[in-house]
Formats: structure tokens, sequence, C-alpha cells
């Protein structure tokens, strides 16, 4: 028996649709950043607010059977069957027994049925007991009970919310860290309360013009009185009762403000934490961006060129640059890009993520430092660097830097060109510019410009004014300048044409449409 | 004019790159160190002379033809630069003057100072990581065109014979087909530059003087220049046209 428990639990641990399914629940009920779970959660709200609806309808009016039906039956099995996935996802059985098996064989006892349970229950029960499993727990209530009385029990799934909207998480977590001084609030309007009921009741009760007869009386006035509310439904009457009702105003004032003052000082501490949790789900949930790490003078200008046609990230341990980077309107985020920590706190899928990652800090120590952190989580991407001696030149290359950058050889470079052709650098550069109307573009030929283009002579480009400089063969990486007519066109190859951007523009447009013509 | 001399103002790594590059072209390079400099490095075999910001080139213009000089200002500090590049200009009008900025706003000070050619170091470092992750294929081309990878070339050929082309619009020549270069732009007479396919270039008919700027193998712009004209010199005192 022992023995088949045991069996049983290494093949449904080892059982993959069994760990698929279990994971896929786990991400739809308690994994945030899952995508489906934003529906299961909305679906739920949707659940919580039909009940409550009918339980409003059902005071004075007669609500339907099937209404009812519905709400007793269907929506408690829903939340029952939540409350037991919740149940099972929280924990696993299979493993705690193989635990306790392995555990056992390795001290070279007999395998132990009993404890293996317990730990399983204590481990269940933990759960059961926690505030959000026994909030869970009462909204299913009202399935078994047709009680009047225990109709309140609905408003439990209203409780529930809580678990579905992130905000009342962010507003509970922001409340929690003052959980000292709302205590010591407590602690102070409860004796306050305490005195006073007891005060106000020893002098008013016998008293027969006195509203006030008994203790609960008493507690309900100073309670009102305290919290500054004052009905003024139930008030003192003798000279004593209402030196007490002064204190208890006193008091009250103070414990208002003392409240106010909490729970504004709770959020400006934590509104920055706040934002920056926004800003990492936003990063997680951006599809393709340029990661730049380190901003300082390059960095500026590259996010600036790059800004105006993809996402730009900015990562930066120094806190007045990432300000800096703020203020030129980037998402910049301050944490250390030379740390294998920082990636995994802002869950950036660096494979399906990011387009190229960019060391551009003036210092080769930290270019180097982040290109290998990023080179040893990942081997694939595209990192491009600065280098600011070329001394450390080979230690870019071996930390995995796929382009290297040099400002004092590109300085060289140009000179040369200035000073040996002019004309090639002042042309290429007007054509870089952003200044002059004339573009070089790049157009990728695919599968749709294909099916109606399949040589140089069909593309008609000098109709639509522009020069077509010659095609980039994906096949064999060579560029092919100024083909002849016959020359057949492939799929990734580049047409590299010049022009004006307009007509460029237009060019490309012709180029994907004309299937459709 | 030809150039025959090069003097670079600054004793640092941008210097040595820059003649580095530079010494097949010119017969002398002299890289001028500022007094101030502590300079420990002695770098390979170019002359190596102190200067200082007292303005008295006397020596200089002794020693060298300024007329048939060229000035690569390259010091660390931008103000320095600047102030080097206002002395040189008011102590000789024709010289040309290659300065370097660390950003935009001293590159038009050095320009209003009288350099003829600013390399802002930041914006063109920045500009070439932007163009190769926007445009990785053209960055690639142009720079295989410019760093001499390619046997590719660009050109700038002066009309002489304008009766080889018989009064034809541009727009009416099939450049690629017949000639196998490609051309850009069209320099007029009065040094405006027009893109091919403008629509001011469609009604122009090929006059001699006219400049085209054009793309192609090395016999291809021979063979063309042979027919049509000569290939023109840079024009210094112009440069960036």
């Amino acid at each position: 028996m022992k023995r088949l428990i045991v069996d049983f639990s290494y093949s449904l641990n080892a059982s993959k649709t069994y760990q698929k399914t279990k994971h896929f629940f786990y991400n739809l009920l308690e994994n945030d950043t899952f995508q489906y779970k934003k529906y299961f959660d909305l679906f739920m709200i949707t659940l919580i607010f039909m009940s409550v609806a009918i339980l409003i309808r059902e005071v004075k009016s007669h609500v339907s059977d099937y209404l009812l039906y519905f709400n007793n039956y269907i929506i408690s099995i829903i939340f029952l069957t939540e409350y037991l996935l919740r149940l099972w996802v929280n924990s696993s059985i299979t493993e705690i027994i193989i635990k306790r098996s392995e555990y056992d064989a390795m001290l070279n006892t007999k395998f132990n049925l009993s404890i293996a349970l317990l730990d399983i229950l204590k481990v269940k029960i933990r759960y059961i007991v926690s505030a959000r499993a026994i909030i869970d727990l009462l909204a299913i209530i009202p399935f078994f009970h047709q009680l009047r009385l225990l109709r309140i029990f609905i408003l439990f799934r209203v409780f529930k919310l809580f678990r579905y909207a992130r905000s009342f998480q962010t507003f509970t977590s922001v409340l929690a860290t003052k959980k000292f001084e709302f205590i010591t609030l407590l602690m102070f309007s409860g004796i306050v309360i305490f005195v006073s009921s007891v005060l106000i009741y020893v002098m008013e009760a016998n008293n027969p013009d006195s509203p006030i007869d008994t203790l609960y009386e008493a507690v309900y006035w100073s309670i009102v009185t305290i919290s500054t509310v004052g009905y003024g439904d139930i008030t003192p009457v003798t000279d004593a009762g209402r030196f007490v009702a002064m204190l208890v105003i006193i008091a009250g004032i103070a414990v208002l403000a003392f409240t106010t003052s909490i729970v504004v000082s709770a959020f400006t501490e934590k509104l920055d934490e706040i934002k920056e949790t926004k800003i990492v789900d936003d990063v997680s949930k951006l599809k393709q961006f340029y990661l730049i790490c380190g901003y300082e003078n390059v960095a500026e200008e590259v996010a600036k060129k790059l800004l105006s046609h993809s996402n730009v990230i900015v990562l930066d341990e120094d806190v007045k640059r990432i300000e800096n980077a703020k203020k030129d309107g980037l998402i910049a985020l301050n944490y250390d890009p030379g740390s294998v920590e920082s990636y995994k706190k802002l869950r950036i899928d660096i494979d399906t993520q990011v387009k190229a990652i960019l060391c551009l800090r003036e210092s080769d120590v930290e270019n180097v430092y982040t290109a290998l952190t990023v080179r040893s989580i990942n081997k694939d991407v595209f990192i491009l660097s600065i280098l600011m001696n070329d001394i450390h030149r080979n230690k870019l290359n071996f930390a995995g830097v796929n382009e290297i950058l040099y400002a004092k050889e590109l300085v060289g470079m140009i000179a040369k060109e200035f000073v040996g052709k002019p004309v090639a650098f002042e042309v290429i550069h007007a054509l870089r510019s952003d200044y002059s109307n004339i573009d070089i573009e790049e157009i990728v030929v695919n599968e749709r410009m294909l099916e109606s283009f399949y040589c140089v002579a069909e593309l008609h480009n000098s109709k639509y004014r522009v020069v077509l400089l010659g095609i980039y063969k994906q096949k064999n990486k060579r560029f092919l300048f100024n083909p002849i007519d016959t020359t057949l066109l492939e799929q990734g190859d580049y047409l590299l044409v010049i022009g004006n951007s307009m007509f460029i523009r237009e060019f490309n447009k012709y180029l994907h449409q004309k299937i459709s013509q | 004019m030809k150039k025959i001399t090069a003097l670079i103002f600054g004793y640092n790594d941008y210097a040595f790159e820059i003649a580095k590059n530079i010494e097949h072209k010119y017969r002398d390079i002299c890289i001028f160190k500022l007094n101030s400099d502590e300079a420990t490095l002695q770098k390979k075999n170019y002359k190596i002379k102190n200067f200082d910001f007292s303005d008295e080139w006397d020596e200089l213009k002794n020693t060298f033809d300024m007329q048939k000089s060229i000035a690569f200002c390259v010091l660390e500090d931008d103000a320095e630069n600047i102030f080097l590049t206002i002395s040189l200009r008011s102590s000789f009008k024709d010289l040309s003057i290659i300065a370097l900025s660390k950003n935009k706003e001293s590159a038009n000070k050095l320009s209003m100072a009288g350099a003829n050619k600013v390399i802002p170091v930041v914006q063109t470092t920045a500009s070439i990581i932007a163009d190769m992750l926007k445009k990785p294929v053209v960055t690639e081309v142009l720079h295989d065109i410019l760093y001499e990878k390619s046997d590719l070339k660009i050109a700038q050929i002066q009309v002489e014979k304008d009766n080889f082309f018989d009064g034809k619009y541009p727009a009416d020549i099939e450049w690629s087909r017949e000639h196998g270069i490609i051309v850009l732009s069209i320099m007029h007479e009065d040094m405006s530059s027009e893109f091919i396919y403008s629509s001011k270039v469609q009604h122009h008919v090929i006059k001699n003087g006219d400049i085209f700027v054009v793309v192609g193998y090395e016999n291809e712009i021979k063979e063309f220049e042979k027919s049509i004209g000569s290939r023109c010199d840079v024009d210094w005192d112009n440069w960036s046209r």
C-alpha cells in the first residue's frame, strides 16, 4: 500500500500532463504576469457583482427562482471549484510524499506514511487558515445554508474582490507598512473610548433627562463623538457629562489628524516604489525595445535618435543620470545593468523583447562588465558597446560584444574621408542626416512582394522617382550595385533606394499594394 | 589647391588616430603640443612641436606654406579648441581648419570661430550607432563605400562636352543601363545641388559646367568621365558644397 502511494506520487510528479495542468491553474490563479489571468479575474469580479446585485434586489422584492438558483448554486459551485483549485495548486502533495520517502530512504528507515500525511495536513491547514482562504470559504457558504442571516455571507464575496483587483492589494500593502502607527492609534482611541463611555455612563445613566441609559448607548455615543461625526441623537445633559464630551471631542481631533497623516505619509513614502512597480509592469509588457545601459553623453544622443521609431529603455545605477533620462522623456529604471538580478527583477525576456543591448557608459570597465553579465544570461542578443581606450578592445571582444565603436578611431576615419574623398563624404552625410529631404532606405523583399515582382525590371522605380542603388543579397551577404534588369529578387533581400522620403514611402506602398490591383 | 601639409593641434589619441589615417595623403604631418600639456608618451615618428595661445604664429608661417596646409584642432578642452580656432583663423584667412567638438553647442561655436568643418564627436558616434540599428544594410553598404572596403566610388564629374547629351533632360537618360553608373545629383553653375529626380532637374537641360555626383565602379566612372568631361577637384573654400 505504502509502496503503491510512493510509486504513484513519483509517476504523478513526473507526468507532463499533470504538471502542465497544475502549472496552468497556478498561473491562472496566482501569477499576475500570466496573460489570461486578467480575464479570469474579470469573470470572477462580474460574478461577485451579480451576486451582490441579486442580494440587494431580494431585500424588497421578489427575485425569480432561476436567479436565486443561479446565485445559490452555480456561482457557489464556481467559487467552490476555485477554492479547491487554490488549495490544490498551493502546495504539492506528491512532492511532500516523495521528499519524505527519500528522507526515510536516506536514513535507512521504513517509509512512514503517517508523518508524510501529517506534513501534508500541516501545509494545507496553513493555507486554509490564511485570511484570504477564510474569506474564500465564507463566500461559498450561501450555497450550504438557506438561512436568511447567512445570506449576509454573500457580502464576503465582495471581500473576494481584494483578490482580483491589484490596486486593493497595493493599498493594503502600503498601509501594512504603518502597522506600528496604526496599532498605537487603535490603542489610544480604544482607551479613550473605553474611559469616556464608562465615565459618561457613570455620570448620565442615573439622570432621568439623559438619553444615555445603557453602557451600549454610552459606547455608541463615544465612538460617534471621537470620530468627529457627532450625530447629535444622543447628547449629554449633565455638566460632568458635557465635560467628558469636551475631552472626547479634543481627543477626536487628535485621532482624526493622526489617522490622516499616517495614511498620507505611508503613501508618500511608497509612492516611488508604486510608480516603479508600474513601470516594471509596463516594461515587461513591451514587445520590442532597445536597452541602453548607462546614460551619458553618447547615450543621450542615441536615445534621441532611436526614440522616433522604437521603444527605448534606460538602465543605470546612478540616480542622477536616471533623473536626466526621465527628463528626456525616456523610460528609465534605476537598476544596475551589470547585475543578473536586475534583469530578473525587471522580468525582461532578452530573447523576445530586446532588439539590441547598447553599452554606452563612458567607462570600458563598466561596459565590459555589463556585456559579460548580459552574455551570461543570453548567448544570442546583439550587443553594441562603445570603447574609450583602444587597449581594452580585446576585453570587449572577449566579453562577447558584437559591435564595438571607438570614437577616436571614427574621428580618424572621418578625417581621412574629409581629406581623401570629400565628395563621397558629403553625399553620404547628406543622405544620412535628417535635415535634407533626400533619404536612403532599405526595403526588405517579402513573400507578398515576390508575388507581383520577381525581377528588377518590374520594379519601375524611376516612375516613382527613386534611385535603386542596389540589392543586398541576404543569401551570400553581398551587395549588388546597379543590378541589371534580369536580376531575380529573393525573399530576404534588401532593396537600397535613394530618393525623396515621400517618394520612397509611395514606392514602398506600391510594392506592397500591387497584388490587390 | 593641393594640400601638402597637415598641422594637428593637440597631443592625444584623437591626434594620433588622425595622423595615422591621413599620413599617406600628406608629405608633412606635424603634431603640436600645448605647452601646458604634461605629456609623457612619445609616439612614433611624427614631428612634435610645442605651441601656446600667445597668438605668435610667425614660426609657423615661416616653416609651412599655410596656403597648402590643413589644420586639425583636436584639443581635449572645447573652450581651448575654440580659442585656438579663432586664433588660427584671425592669422590665416585661407587656412582650412577642421575642428573637433564634444557636443553640438560647441560645434556651432567652432563654426562661428571660423572652422571649415566641425566633427561633433558625441553626435557622430551616436548617429552611427543609431543608423547601425535602424538601417543596418544601408549603413554597411555606405561604410564600405566610404572606408574603401568595396570598389564602389562616389565621384564628382564636371560636364565639358554637353553635345554628348544632345540637349536631353537628365530624367530621359538611362544612366544605369547606358553608362553603368548611378547619378545622384546635379550641381548647377550657381552651385546649388539638386537631387536627380527633383522636379527642378526634370526641366533642366544639361549644359557645360554642370557637375554630376555619381556612384559606380572606378572603370565605369572613368569611361563616363572620358565621354563627358573631367573629374573635378574639391573646392576647399566651399567645402560643404
